[in-house]
């Protein structure tokens, strides 16, 4: 068992560290100076251990630090009941949300796959010591936590000691409940893949969970002693059943099919994600194309992926509407908000910049347009000639930016109303900036998204994003967007600068693209 | 005509893979390009396409000594690539829009299925839902629609089934005489069978195996004599 153990930590690690010094030899600049010999090279393996370590750690402790002071703490403080009572409610809710949700044991992960599929490792001893080893990871990342929230939220010692354990013994129990699910049904369930019963057992954990603190209900201290000891003694007996499952072989035979493992993480089973983005492609003999040449080939390629493309955007236009009207009969209806509203339209369109970075489909789009499209006809020399990359590129830009437009158009719209409704302005233009703010973000997302696709081409034939620069664009514009939501600039202000650059970027990388996009836009080899 | 590739080098970092590439492949010939796996056979073939960067050297066409860029090639790979959302038909016209002022004998659509024997309900089918053969038939047609001076094909011939394999070794003997046709294959059988020279990759050189005075068995042993020779 010590020995499958270490072997398959080992696994884990010797391909952690593999992608680290795969993903430092991406980098621009430093790629130049480095060599295939680096994954032999002791020093550099140290290094990316000492990052595979430092991963460890973060995901042990930062994520449940996040969860406990943001979700439980955070929330905690919403309700007027004690703080303790509000915080030991809501943990143990989402405690149980949880234990459906992340279980380890249910989760096809890549690791599993390596290990289990690959290597044909002992299917039990692997489950069961890294289970031991993902229990004793959870335990300790709450521990620190639970007991220093828990002691802010003024809870006993005592009981902050025992959360902890409450997660583990909930955890082990429904894991527990699922191995003899499977022993019934012959049915592996997927942690990522919930059944429908789940989701509507979730919905109920998650509504009484924030519902009934509103309604000034939560557990108190006695419940939750006889809920820790019950489920402590259940817990027990589930470990004797965890420990005993005769067919963890044959469980993960069904959970580990590379389908699964693609969900998750992004295998590289070329086969399995071609086949996972080739369902996007819908075939109707109806459907053709009248036009010809680069947009005869576009316009195909757009009718044929309606379901990602036209249908979310009317989806989106529709959500939108819906907060639209509510926001709008609000302003109406009830001339308190009148103040705050005419604030965040005068204030807060930096805000603005974020949920127009949320709802830009530009990145989906370019993923199906390489997979599905430019893959394939990527290796035909004809598709790289100047023209041909320039004339398809001005086709999607159109239908980028025509798709995108809709939402902006609509959140545009009802900025300018909501502005007019709480009150209005003394500078007329305020309208207009709010109004022509919203479509250039639009347009500057649509564009950058597929500036960033042709200029830095960074899938490569296994349709895997192999390009660093690419990565850190793509962080670098969350980043940005996500911190201009603390931002309170005047709209006036704020608004005609958007325009401005939203008008100079897009002018300045179409120069670009026109100059160097036959020459970027190529497979990665 | 022909392409005159000198002193052609490419590496992976540390790793050569091709050394000082020298040689001149001719109109209307097929070269057999034999090589042990990995012995760069595709790299080869990636550098001509320019899909990867060279390290030095040229290549060039050369007819009645006037010297011109590389660049009308057609490249067959052994993995099937087609744009899956199109059906057949709607693939083969966009190429022929395209490419229309580039083809020389331009035929009808119908034609061009006939060519490869690919049958009417088939046609108007998406390439998503064509077996593997069937894309590298389509792969194949577009190439030889498109009639490119330089023709790389690499392993075509496996995904096909017998009947197939000897309809598309009769469709490269009859395109031949206009083309420069290189033609990567790990089978020797068939490299003997289709191609009117091997050239061997090995060493990371390329070498041309001489037939003269020697049986097939003869000619067979020295290409697997040279193939395994270690230096």
């Amino acid at each position: 068992m010590k020995q499958t153990f270490i072997t398959s930590y080992k696994l884990k690690n010797t391909y952690r560290v593999n992608s680290i010094i795969y993903s430092i030899k991406q980098l621009p600049i430093l790629k130049k100076y480095l060599s295939d010999s680096l994954y032999s090279n002791e020093g550099l393996k140290i290094l990316a251990n000492v990052i595979s370590v430092f991963i460890e750690i973060i995901k042990t402790f930062l994520f449940k630090f996040l969860y406990i002071a943001i979700v439980i703490f955070g929330l905690s403080q919403v309700y007027d009941n004690p703080q303790a009572l509000n915080f030991l409610h809501i943990f143990v809710f989402f405690t149980f949300i949880g234990a459906i949700l992340n279980t380890f044991m249910f989760n096809p992960s890549k690791d599993k796959y390596y290990a289990l599929v690959l290597m044909r490792m002992d299917a039990k001893s692997y489950t069961l010591t890294n289970y031991c080893y993902s229990l004793i990871q959870t335990f300790l990342g709450f521990l620190p936590f639970c007991i220093i929230f828990g002691l802010l939220a003024k809870l006993p010692l005592l009981i902050t000691f025992s959360l902890p354990f409450f997660v583990i013994f909930s955890k082990v129990i429904f894991s527990a409940y699922t191995l003899i699910d499977f022993k019934k049904t012959k049915i592996a369930k997927n942690e990522n893949l919930p059944s429908k019963i789940f989701w509507v057992i979730i919905l109920i954990l998650i509504v009484l969970a924030l519902g009934l603190p509103y309604l000034k209900v939560t557990i108190n201290l006695e419940i939750y002693l006889i809920l820790f000891i019950l489920l402590g003694f259940l817990a027990i007996k589930s470990l004797q059943i965890i420990k005993t499952f005769p067919f963890y072989k044959q469980m993960y035979k069904q959970l580990l099919n590379p389908q699964n493992v693609y969900v998750m993480s992004n295998a590289n089973n070329v086969e399995t994600i071609k086949q996972n983005v080739n369902k996007q492609i819908e075939f109707d003999a109806s459907i053709s194309s009248s036009k010809k040449g680069y947009a005869f080939f576009h316009e195909l390629f757009i009718k044929r992926h309606r379901k990602i493309l036209g249908k979310t955007i009317k989806k989106q236009m529709i959500y939108i509407s819906i907060i639209s009207i509510i926001g709008i009969i609000v302003t109406l209806t009830i001339p308190k908000t009148h103040k705050s509203i005419n604030n965040i339209m005068m204030s807060s369109l930096p805000y603005f910049v974020f949920i127009m970075y949320l709802i830009n489909r530009g990145q989906s789009i370019t993923q199906a347009m390489f997979i599905n499209c430019d893959h394939a006809m990527l290796s035909y020399k004809f598709y790289r000639e100047p023209r041909v990359v320039l004339g398809i590129f001005k086709q999607r830009l159109k239908t980028l930016i025509g798709l995108n437009i809709l939402p902006a158009f609509i959140i545009g719209i009802t900025l300018v109303l909501l502005l007019y409704l709480s009150g209005g302005t003394n500078n007329i233009l305020n309208y207009f900036v709010l109004f022509f703010s919203t479509i250039c973000l639009s347009i500057f997302f649509s564009v950058h998204y597929l500036v960033m696709y042709y200029l830095l081409q960074p899938y490569n034939i296994n349709t895997e994003i192999k390009s660093s620069t690419y990565k850190i664009v793509q962080f670098m514009t969350y980043f940005i967007c996500y911190y201009m939501i603390e931002l309170k600039l005047p709209t006036l202000y704020f608004g005609a600068c958007a325009v401005i650059f939203c008008l100079l970027y897009s002018l300045i990388s179409l120069i670009i693209i026109y100059r160097l996009a036959p020459k970027t836009f190529k497979i990665r080899l | 005509m022909k392409l005159v590739i000198k002193n052609l080098k490419k590496s992976f970092g540390d790793r050569v893979i091709l050394k000082d590439i020298n040689f001149e492949f001719e109109k209307g010939k097929i070269y057999g390009l034999l090589g042990r796996n990995g012995a760069g056979k595709t790299t080869l073939f990636n550098c001509l396409n320019e899909d990867l960067l060279i390290d030095e050297g040229t290549f060039y066409l050369e007819e009645n000594n006037q010297k011109k860029k590389a660049t009308d090639i057609g490249y067959v790979l052994s993995t099937p690539n087609v744009p899956e959302f199109l059906t057949a038909r709607e693939f083969l016209e966009f190429f022929v829009t395209i490419n229309k002022e580039k083809i020389k004998s331009l035929k009808t659509i119908d034609e061009y299925f006939d060519l490869v024997k690919i049958s009417k309900n088939d046609q108007d089918k998406l390439l998503k839902d064509y077996s593997h053969g069937m894309k590298n038939k389509i792969q194949m047609l577009v190439n030889i629609i498109a009639s490119p001076e330089i023709l790389l094909l690499d392993e075509p011939l496996t995904s096909f089934d017998v009947v197939v394999a000897e309809e598309m070794k009769e469709l490269l003997k009859s395109i031949k005489k206009d083309h420069i046709l290189i033609f990567s294959t790990h089978i020797m059988e068939l490299a003997l069978d289709l191609c009117d020279e091997i050239v061997i990759l090995n060493h990371q050189t390329l070498t041309k195996i001489d037939s003269k005075n020697l049986t097939e068995k003869e000619f067979k042993q020295k290409i697997i004599d040279d193939l395994k020779e270690e230096k």
